[in-house]
């Protein structure tokens, strides 16, 4: 087992974006009809000859940033881009339906075959590390790393510990904005109150749960609170699919078979190369969910960043992934 | 905007003494800065800590006069490590003796950690003796807060220093980690003692800083430190503070409402979380909160020192 601890820096570059690699442009753009109903958005960036990488992103439902690409050596990487059944510029927008984990994992296999890639890279944090998690036990024969960040299993436990005892110690303040939303006596099983709204045919309740279900997340996602991140939760466009896409997979329990099937089955990935990268103060996906993973798969290495809460933009934990995706070019 | 403050240069004391309190203990205490200022009393944390003479840094010391004293089994204080005649209200009561001993008629009180704790206790037992009340790393001494700390809560955030914690204790053991320490940490067997006093030591120290200070971990692992620290720490928190209700330290802030009060509070203090303080805050609407966004529980944080010093200086010529 190898846990090491990233340099500490108590006074990081005021950009925090400084330690990625610069903003690029796509150099192509797709569409990918994986059923009926869902339609995909996909792009490729980098290298059209370089190793491929991709990117899944958070949530369920948080779709893809252009900033997303920047984790990758542009030279060395083939990076691919996607958004996720409902988010993004994927479509039908915020849907629920045929929504469910085995369909991404699914989607992820039907795009690399589109793209005629034989194998790729997996790099994903927080919702991210349980799809590429979920992916690789799948389909492992198709996988040449793992990088995985704010790690998330979809136990009860990790779930409790966010919609429950565990962040609301630390954000009593931001917890009593979140709980605000659903009256007293309902307050017993919040994500399915939440969920109620979420669903609602009344657009406005469905839009002050998703601003407040969105506004939770994204004020303890920092070390430090970042206001700008905060307006994010003013676009309808954005909170409308994250709240009732992540609130869906909680409400299923991640689709899984069991709580520990992600955990368990790590059986099938013990050869992949795997490299996980979790702040110390990630107080969305504690490092215990990190620490759990990294001891089924010890031969990946766990890199604690001092200074990092559950954001991959934050300089300690960028920094490292991208320290992380060079040494596997 | 105002410059940020830093601590106040070392000093020492004009005057130290022994203060005999029970047919047991007897107490160390000290005075520095100005013996004709406005008077504060500082108390120290764990319990079981002790005094540091950093800790006077905190204070205007032309402004003020400077009381630091050792509670009932650590620092100083004599006999060391003792359990016996050992309680909340015992330290309490300590208090007005060292009080009426130096003549005063009433003092700021500072205090963070357990130190808030007890300077709860006491303010809320004696108001009328306190002129302000300035509070660091609120710690009510309920069950709740006990169980985050030493059964599950922190742990999730320091799995690896959870770890070495655990280590001492079988598994078999484990449900109930804070009695399990304590048979141990009130063994006959010494090597027992010491190295249950250093697990349950270090554990509080690499969990105190934002980032963690070597320094400060390998200091809390010394025998000088982690025994009194630790025994009396567990036998307090067996015995639920001795506290006669769970929430008692809540339900009682309407003694004290009337009392200036500073709540400094680190963001990510994963000692004594934010909750605790929160509550407090809202029992307590007139004290000023200040939440540290970029620290932990330690007074000496860059961020929690700067606004305990601005809220003594706030309070000098009160």
């Amino acid at each position: 087992m190898v846990a090491r601890t990233a340099h500490s820096v108590p006074h990081r570059a005021a950009d925090p974006l400084a330690g990625l690699y610069p903003a690029i442009e796509p150099y192509h753009l797709g569409r990918l009809g994986v059923d009926a109903r869902h339609d995909l958005y996909f792009e490729e960036s980098g290298n059209p000859a370089g190793k491929p990488v991709v990117f899944l992103h958070g949530g369920p439902g948080g779709g893809t940033d252009p900033k997303h690409r920047r984790f990758f050596d542009p030279r060395h990487y083939r990076i691919i881009l996607f958004d996720q059944r409902g988010c993004g510029q994927s479509e039908p927008f915020a849907s629920l339906e045929d929504n469910t984990t085995w369909h991404l994992v699914d989607d992820i296999e039907r795009l690399r075959e589109h793209l005629g890639i034989d194998r790729w890279q997996v790099f994903g944090g927080s919702w991210g590390s349980t799809l590429g998690v979920a992916y690789a036990e799948a389909y492992p024969e198709r996988v040449t790393e793992l990088v995985l960040r704010g790690i998330f299993m979809f136990t009860e436990r990790e779930a409790q510990w966010f919609y429950g005892r565990g962040t609301r110690m630390l954000f009593p303040d931001a917890w009593d904005a979140f709980v605000s939303v659903i009256p007293e006596a309902e307050r017993g099983d919040l994500i399915s109150a939440y969920y109620d709204r979420l669903t609602s045919d009344n657009p406005r309740t469905r839009a002050e749960a998703a601003r407040a279900w969105s506004m939770w997340e994204t004020r303890v996602a920092s070390l430090v609170a970042d206001e700008a991140s905060l307006s994010h939760c003013d676009d309808l466009d954005f909170t409308l699919a994250f709240a009732r896409i992540e609130c869906h997979y909680f409400v299923n329990k991640g689709f899984l078979a069991h709580e520990q099937q992600l955990l368990e089955d790590t059986v099938k990935i013990q050869h992949i190369p795997t490299t996980i990268v979790h702040g110390r103060y990630d107080v969305i996906c504690p490092l215990e969910n990190a620490w759990d993973l990294h001891r089924k798969l010890p031969r990946s290495e766990l890199i604690i960043v001092p200074d990092g809460g559950h954001s991959a933009f934050e300089p300690g934990v960028a920094s490292a992934l991208r320290e992380a995706t060079d040494r596997f070019r | 905007m105002l410059s940020r403050r830093a601590l106040y240069p070392e000093i020492e004391p004009y005057r130290t003494g022994m203060l005999q309190v029970s047919g047991l203990h007897n107490l160390y205490y000290e005075e520095s800065g100005n013996p004709h200022g406005k008077p504060v009393v500082f108390l120290h944390g764990g319990p079981g800590s002790g005094t540091d003479p950093r800790q006077r840094c905190f204070f205007d010391p032309e402004a003020y006069r400077i009381v630091l004293f050792d509670q009932r089994g650590c620092g100083r204080s004599t006999p060391n490590a003792e359990l016996r005649e050992n309680t909340t209200w015992d330290l309490v009561a300590d208090i007005e003796r060292l009080r009426a001993h130096l003549l005063i008629e009433r003092w700021q009180v500072f205090g963070g950690s357990w130190g808030s704790t007890l300077a709860l206790a006491y303010a809320q037992t004696h108001p009328r003796r306190v002129t302000e009340l300035v509070l660091r790393g609120i710690f009510l001494l309920r069950r709740s807060e006990l169980l985050w700390f030493y059964q599950d809560g922190a742990s999730a955030l320091f799995p690896d220093a959870w770890e070495r914690f655990l280590a001492p204790i079988p598994a078999a053991e484990r449900s109930d980690l804070m009695r399990a320490y304590h048979r141990r940490l009130t063994s006959d067997d010494e090597a027992v003692q010491r190295e249950a006093a250093r697990a349950w030591s270090v554990w509080e120290a690499a969990t105190s800083f934002l980032l963690q200070r070597e320094d400060h971990i390998a200091h809390a692992a010394t025998d000088d430190f982690s025994l009194a620290f630790s025994r009396i720490e567990a036998h307090y928190f067996v015995h639920r503070g001795f506290l006669e209700r769970e929430q008692q330290l809540l339900e009682n802030v309407g003694r004290l409402r009337q009392i200036p009060g500073v709540i400094v509070q680190g963001r990510y203090d994963v000692v004594c979380p934010l909750h605790s303080a929160w509550q407090l805050h809202r029992a307590w609407p007139e004290a000023d909160l200040q939440i540290i966004p970029d620290a932990g529980h330690s007074a000496f944080e860059p961020g929690i020192l700067e606004a305990l010093v601005a809220a003594t200086d706030r309070f000098a010529d009160r």
